[in-house]
C-alpha cells in the first residue's frame, strides 16, 4: 500500500516537471495513464490543469489512491527536459525503472539547467531576424539584436523579482521601450516599429495564445482560457508599458 | 505580394528567427539543424499559399500550420523525439507580430479604424494556426486508430 502512495507522489513529481518544462497538458496526461497503466493500475483517471493536477490510481484488490498537487510556477519552455521525460516516461512503460527510483530520476532532469549562453544567442538571433524579417534595415537587426541582449538580462535579474510575469511585462517594457525612443530619437535612419517588433517577439505570448485555442479546439477549455486570457493580460502589459515609454520619449510608436 | 528578393530575405530570416527559439527552447544541439530549417521551409509554404490563395492571412496560417505539422511528424519519426520540438520552431514565423505591434500601437494613438484591422488581422492568424494544427491533429488520430484496427 505504501508503495502505492510512494509510486503516486513519484508521477506528480513527473507531471509536475513536465508542466514546468512546458508540456502541453495533453501531453502529461497521456504520459501519467500510460506509465499508471503499466506500473499495475487497473485504472488511471488524470486531471491536469496548468495550475494543477489531480491523479487518482485504481489499484486491483484494493483501495482507490488520490493525490493532488498545486502547481505555482510556470517553466519556459525546455525541450531538452521534454525529451529526456519522454524517454523516461518508455523505459517506465517498458519495466525498466522500479518504482522507487522514479523521483529520483525525476529530480535528476528537473534539476538540469539550459545554458546561459543559448538564451543569450538564441535571443540576439531571434530579434535580430524577425526585426528583418518584418521588413526593418540590417541595421535595425543589430540594433534589436543588443536590445535583445538587456531584455535577457531583465529577465535573469528582474523576473525573479517581479510580482509576476505581467508586472515584468509591463515594467520591462517601459524599461527598453524608453531606451528604444531615446535611440532612435537621435539615430533617425533607424526604425523603431521594426527594431521593437523584432524584440516584441521575444516577449509576446504568441505561441501560448495559439496553445490557448489548440487546447479549447482539442477540448481541454480550463487549460486553454486560462491560458488565453494569461497571454491576453500579458499582451495588455505589454502595450500599455509601451504606451507608457511612448509618452515619455515624445512622438508617435512609428515613423 | 513580395518580390524574390524580399523573400529569399524572408525566408533566411524565418530560418535565422527559428534558430534563435530554438536555442531559448532549449533544442538538443544535434536537432538545431532540423529544427531552424523547419521555419525556413515552413515561411516557404506560406508564401506559396498566400500566392495560391490570392493573399489574406487565414487560409495560408491554417496551410503552413498544417504543414508545420506534418513536417514536425515526419522528423520526429526520423529523429525518434516527440514531434513538438520540431513543431514550435517551425510554427515561430507565422506568430503575428508585426500585427499585433501595430494594434497596439494605433491603440496608443487612438486610431480605432486602423486597430480593428490589425487587431482582426491577428486574430485570424492565431486562430488559423490553431485550425491547421487541429486539423491534422484529428486527421492523424482518426488514421492511427483506422491502422491499428486492420491489424
Amino acid at each position: 500500500m505504501k508503495n502505492h502512495a510512494e509510486l503516486l507522489s513519484g508521477f506528480l513529481d513527473m507531471a509536475e516537471a513536465m508542466l514546468m518544462a512546458g508540456a502541453e497538458v495533453s501531453r502529461v496526461e497521456d504520459t501519467i495513464t500510460r506509465m499508471g497503466l503499466a506500473y499495475g493500475a487497473s485504472n488511471m483517471n488524470v486531471f491536469v490543469i496548468t495550475s494543477c493536477i489531480i491523479i487518482t490510481m485504481e489499484i486491483p484488490e484494493g483501495e482507490d489512491l488520490t493525490q493532488t498537487r498545486r502547481v505555482l510556477m510556470a517553466g519556459g519552455t525546455d525541450f531538452l527536459k521534454l525529451e529526456k521525460f519522454n524517454d523516461l516516461s518508455r523505459r517506465c512503460c517498458a519495466g525498466q525503472v522500479e518504482a522507487a527510483a522514479l523521483s529520483e530520476e525525476v529530480r535528476q532532469i528537473a534539476a538540469l539547467s539550459p545554458r546561459r549562453w543559448r538564451m543569450y544567442l538564441g535571443s540576439v538571433l531571434a530579434a535580430g531576424g524577425f526585426a528583418v524579417f518584418f521588413g526593418g534595415t540590417i541595421i535595425d537587426g543589430l540594433v534589436a539584436a543588443l536590445f535583445a541582449l538587456l531584455i535577457c538580462a531583465l529577465q535573469e535579474k528582474l523576473l525573479p523579482l517581479s510580482m509576476n510575469q505581467m508586472s515584468f511585462n509591463l515594467l520591462c517594457s517601459v524599461i527598453v521601450g524608453v531606451l528604444t525612443g531615446i535611440c532612435t530619437n537621435f539615430l533617425t535612419f533607424l526604425h523603431l516599429d521594426k527594431i521593437m517588433i523584432g524584440y516584441i517577439m521575444l516577449l509576446i505570448p504568441g505561441m501560448a495564445m495559439t496553445n490557448a485555442v489548440r487546447n479549447i479546439l482539442g477540448g481541454n477549455t480550463i487549460s486553454g482560457v486560462m491560458r488565453l486570457i494569461e497571454a491576453v493580460l500579458w499582451a495588455a502589459a505589454l502595450a500599455l508599458g509601451f504606451m507608457i515609454a511612448m509618452f515619455i520619449t515624445g512622438g508617435g510608436l512609428h515613423h | 505580394m513580395v518580390s524574390i528578393t524580399e523573400g529569399i530575405i524572408h525566408l533566411v530570416t524565418a530560418g535565422i528567427g527559428a534558430l534563435g527559439f530554438s536555442l531559448i527552447f532549449n533544442v538538443r544541439k544535434e536537432l538545431l539543424p532540423a529544427a531552424a530549417f523547419g521555419g525556413f521551409l515552413d515561411w516557404g509554404v506560406y508564401m506559396m499559399a498566400e500566392w495560391f490563395f490570392g493573399g489574406g492571412v487565414f487560409l495560408p496560417s491554417v496551410v503552413a500550420a498544417a504543414f508545420a505539422s506534418l513536417y514536425a511528424e515526419a522528423m520526429a519519426r526520423v529523429e525518434k523525439t516527440p514531434a513538438t520540438v520540431f513543431y514550435i520552431p517551425a510554427l515561430i514565423p507565422l506568430i503575428p507580430g508585426g500585427s499585433l505591434y501595430y494594434t497596439m500601437s494605433y491603440a496608443v494613438m487612438g486610431q480605432w479604424d486602423l486597430v480593428q484591422s490589425y487587431g482582426a488581422s491577428t486574430a485570424y492568424c492565431a486562430l488559423g494556426i490553431a485550425v491547421g494544427m487541429s486539423l491534422v491533429l484529428s486527421v492523424e488520430y482518426t488514421f492511427h486508430k483506422l491502422t491499428a484496427q486492420k491489424r
